[in-house]
């Protein structure tokens, strides 16, 4: 296995594994997968899901190139540009990623096929819309047995979904602690009385956990026969639940941002004339705004760059951008629910499986716009600490610097006379040029902030 | 690209659940259907698609 490096996410699943080869990802189906993975192509459930875009691409190789005795055919999947993680996205993401499970559940049937397992880790957002990646994911249906990652859908999608929705959107990020899904008798211990009395709650949520806490009769059940349509029904009231959610969110800092904020029309106007100018004169794969808002910069980078990443520590704003996205038909915008100052950590087994986000980013353009105070003086990041990690993920710099007579700096600078030294625009300007020359500096009118263009020496 | 493949347990109860859940769902179904004929029968609103849902959740 010269130059081939299997995914560390790869494992579990004895079908097959992931491997990277020559900078591009593979996937190696084993002989035991063989008659399933047949199946897919032959049943027209492959062709299918692909015209609906619902599933990856893939082109089949008859190359062993891991050499392995198991191997049955390489595929070689349409490549992502960017993977991202389900504690990553905003409400509306996650509940997309559960209806496309179900849907393909269900065109699966159809085709004689069924799910064998149901992450939303098995969901990728491509071009502004979910995609399953997991080819390996389908096996032959037998019509008398249930489904057999009900379970599995349920803590992975359905209880992070319903106390999102009952409780707050934070529980999405539980996901990253319990990434194999939130157990019902979590859910059942933190949702109100009165979430008995619907009826489909009660079925997925509060009957689970009654009956695993009385284990020992459940085995009988695998006697009793089940049939294609109890699990279309199963399936229909699982849609119609999902669909039903609404999000609930306790506190939102940043949505009215734009609306509210004491900032001018014309500072945010005259800003997007510049930042548009200058985005004309570029262009690239992947732009990265951090600090997004509700991504009015992000749409401007994404008619220069291939895939913009939006990334916010707001989940309200993410949400408002993936749902502006998806109608506005800006397919290459990826809002991600991030915070820049504590980015997602790696996790998972030997803390590999699955990477960090500062690992995962590899930009062309990091646009860093009205950002760099809430990073120095709100979270007591070193000027030079914000230097090394914008080096470090991209080539070219957009950033803006908000200067300390500015009503909004001086207004957090009151209490915090410490910060003088380090914040202001000349030690700004000494730490940036260490790393970065500065090709562009220009003051936004209406304002007294300076927008720069750097490029990394 | 990244599996995350959890095999379950079919003795876990899951299959269980199931059984009760598709049970109760058929019955709600039919009893959708009653209401749809009861509604239809008196000459009420065609559309019980608000009922339907609620009965769904």
């Amino acid at each position: 296995m010269n130059n081939l490096k299997k995914h560390p996410s790869s494992f579990r699943d004895p079908s097959g594994f992931v491997f990277e080869y020559e900078g591009k990802l593979y996937r190696q189906v084993n002989k035991r997968y063989a008659d399933d993975y047949d199946l897919l192509l032959s049943s027209g459930l492959y062709d299918e899901l692909l015209k609906g875009g619902k599933l990856i691409a893939h082109q089949a190789l008859q190359q062993n190139l891991t050499g392995s005795n198991d191997w049955y055919v390489t595929l070689l999947p349409e490549q992502i540009q960017f993977i991202s993680y389900p504690y990553e996205w905003c409400f509306d993401q996650l509940k997309d990623a559960a209806l496309l499970t179900l849907d393909i559940l269900q065109i699966s049937l159809k085709h004689g096929m069924v799910l064998k397992d149901a992450t939303p880790f098995n969901v990728q957002f491509v071009n502004g819309k979910p995609i399953f990646i997991d080819t390996l994911s389908f096996e032959k249906y037998n019509d008398t047995e249930p489904w057999v990652a009900y379970r599995q859908f349920v803590e992975c999608f359905i209880v992070p979904l319903v106390l999102s929705s009952y409780k707050s959107t934070d529980f999405i990020r539980q996901l990253q602690l319990n990434p194999d899904g939130l157990s019902t008798s979590f859910a059942a211990k933190l949702l109100p009385f009165k979430s008995r009395f619907r009826l489909s709650l009660l079925l997925h949520i509060f009957l689970p956990n009654n009956i695993s806490t009385r284990r020992k009769n459940a085995s009988s059940a695998r006697h009793t026969s089940f049939s294609k349509q109890k699990m279309l029904n199963i399936i229909d009231n699982l849609q119609s639940l999902i669909r039903t959610l609404k999000p609930r969110r306790l506190y939102s800092v940043w949505n009215n941002y734009y609306e509210e904020t004491i900032l001018s029309n014309d500072y945010l106007q005259a800003k997007s004339i510049l930042v548009t100018k200058w985005l004309n004169e570029l262009q690239g794969n992947i732009a990265i705004d951090i600090g997004t808002n509700t991504g009015a910069f992000a749409i401007d980078a994404s008619k220069r760059y291939k895939n913009v990443i939006a990334v916010d520590a707001d989940e309200l704003c993410i949400d408002e951008l993936y749902k502006k996205c998806k109608t506005g038909r800006r397919e290459n915008i990826l809002p991600l629910w991030v915070d820049i100052t504590n980015p997602t950590p790696a996790i998972g087994w030997a803390n590999v499986e699955r990477a960090g986000f500062i690992s995962r980013l590899n930009a062309d353009l990091v646009m860093a716009l009205a950002v760099i105070h809430h990073l120095v003086i709100g979270s007591n990041i070193r000027m030079k600490q914000v230097v090394d990690i914008f080096k470090h993920i991209t080539n070219l710099l957009l950033i803006e610097f908000v200067p300390e007579e500015d009503p909004k700096v001086a207004e957090m600078l009151v209490r915090r006379a410490d910060i003088f030294d380090e914040y202001n625009q000349q030690n700004f300007e000494t730490c940036f040029s260490e790393e970065f020359n500065i090709l562009r500096k220009e003051t936004v009118s209406s304002s007294m902030r300076v927008l720069y263009l750097m490029q990394k020496k | 690209m990244l599996n995350n493949l959890l095999y379950i347990d079919p003795g876990s109860g899951s299959y269980l659940v199931q059984v009760i859940a598709a049970a109760v769902l058929g019955v709600a179904f039919y009893f959708k259907t009653f209401v749809a004929w009861v509604k239809s029968f008196f000459g009420g609103k065609k559309n019980v698609s608000d009922k339907e849902e609620k009965i769904n959740e």
